[in-house]
């Protein structure tokens, strides 16, 4: 018990100094990969809809049908890719900006 | 005056040693070799650091705990205590990341993590390792990432079909973000530093003292940003790794 008040003293105290000191650049470079991550995720899923969609085609010899559905659901799947990685960044408090976004 | 300013030039792959087995090239290349600098780099490092420690730590052995405080920090803000096995693991892949990226950024050094074969293969591990630890943990029920709860059976066709366009869209991502950034970051690098010897032979005198005055903080300020990139997409793999493991030890959200 006295071990679990004492982290809980470290990890309070812990906080209190990374929200003062923990320098205001970390935060940038967050926004920064939250940026690329966000950029890179919707042409990735919209590569991924088109590839799915000629592979589908080729096999089931229904061109350009797949490719056009695919295509649509790539871009959807981009958008919502997008969407909710902002909206995980968004969910977490001011107050602790510095943590990670993911969780 | 022959100037060579072809951006491309500097990933070319050398074979040093060749070697083969049937069909297989196993020849070591320069890409392997910068890859072993760097490892070596890496771990000669973390021994010197962490060779004579002390409660009181020495500047490299603080150095050394805050490089791996700053990757057990991700992987606890996001995966909470189940992470904890995959720390060894997220601490590799960023540190082999960021140490190629910083070893590419010496003059005349060679950048791994400029080709696809390199970054697509991690990209492909940390996907196929989210699978294999979603399936060990959850069974079949790790197939529930694709369908969302709480949504009427209708949409579901739909929307289960984007989820899997969505998570085979992660690999891609995680792969060509890296090597994009990597290669694009050299490209300009080399683009605008080539600037200058073609301005100085088209303009000459003129031509360098533009080339001197207007291209150099240029390259200057590119070469800050490509450290800062460097650093960034290490960053940004080992947390997407993180992200991408909560899905596979975490609760459905």
């Amino acid at each position: 018990m006295s071990k679990d008040d004492l982290n809980d003293r470290i990890a309070k105290a812990q906080a209190k100094i990374d929200a003062k000191e923990r320098p205001a650049y970390m935060s940038t470079g967050k926004g920064m990969g939250l940026g690329f991550r966000m950029a890179s995720d919707f042409a990735a899923a919209v590569v991924v809809g088109v590839f799915l969609g000629l592979g589908i085609d080729a096999v089931f010899k229904v061109s350009p049908w797949a490719t056009i559905i695919c295509l649509l659901l790539g871009f959807v799947a981009g958008v919502r890719n997008v969407v909710a990685t902002a909206m995980k960044a968004n969910r977490v408090q001011p107050g602790d900006a510095n943590k990670g976004e993911g969780a | 005056m022959m100037v060579s300013t072809d951006p491309m030039h500097q990933f070319k792959i050398d074979r040093w040693f060749d070697f083969r087995i049937g069909d297989l090239d196993l020849s070591f290349t320069n890409s392997a070799f910068w890859m072993v600098v760097g490892v070596l780099v890496l771990i000669g490092f973390l021994a010197v650091a962490t060779s004579k420690m002390k409660t009181v730590p020495t500047r490299m052995q603080s150095l050394a705990e805050i490089w791996y405080q700053f990757i057990a920090g991700i992987v606890k803000d996001v995966n909470h205590a189940p992470g904890k096995p995959f720390i060894p693991l997220v601490f590799t892949l960023f540190s082999f990341i960021f140490i190629a990226n910083i070893v590419g950024m010496m003059p005349y050094w060679f950048t791994t993590t400029s080709h696809i074969a390199v970054t697509g293969f991690m990209a492909i591990f940390t996907i196929g390792l989210v699978v294999l630890v979603g399936i060990i943990k959850k069974g079949f029920g790790f197939l529930k990432i694709f369908v969302p709860s709480g949504v009427p059976f209708v949409l579901l066709l739909i929307v289960t079909p984007i989820e899997i366009i969505s998570f085979l869209s992660r690999p891609i991502s995680l792969g060509m973000r890296l090597f994009a950034n990597m290669l694009g970051g050299h490209v300009a690098l080399k683009v605008f530093a080539g600037f200058i010897p073609s301005l100085a032979v088209a303009l000459g005198g003129v031509g360098m003292l533009m080339g001197g005055l207007l291209v150099m903080p240029l390259i200057v300020g590119v070469t800050a940003l490509e450290f800062l990139v460097a650093f960034l997409q290490a960053y940004v793999f080992a947390m997407l790794t993180c992200v991408y493991l909560n899905d596979a030890l975490g609760e459905a959200h």
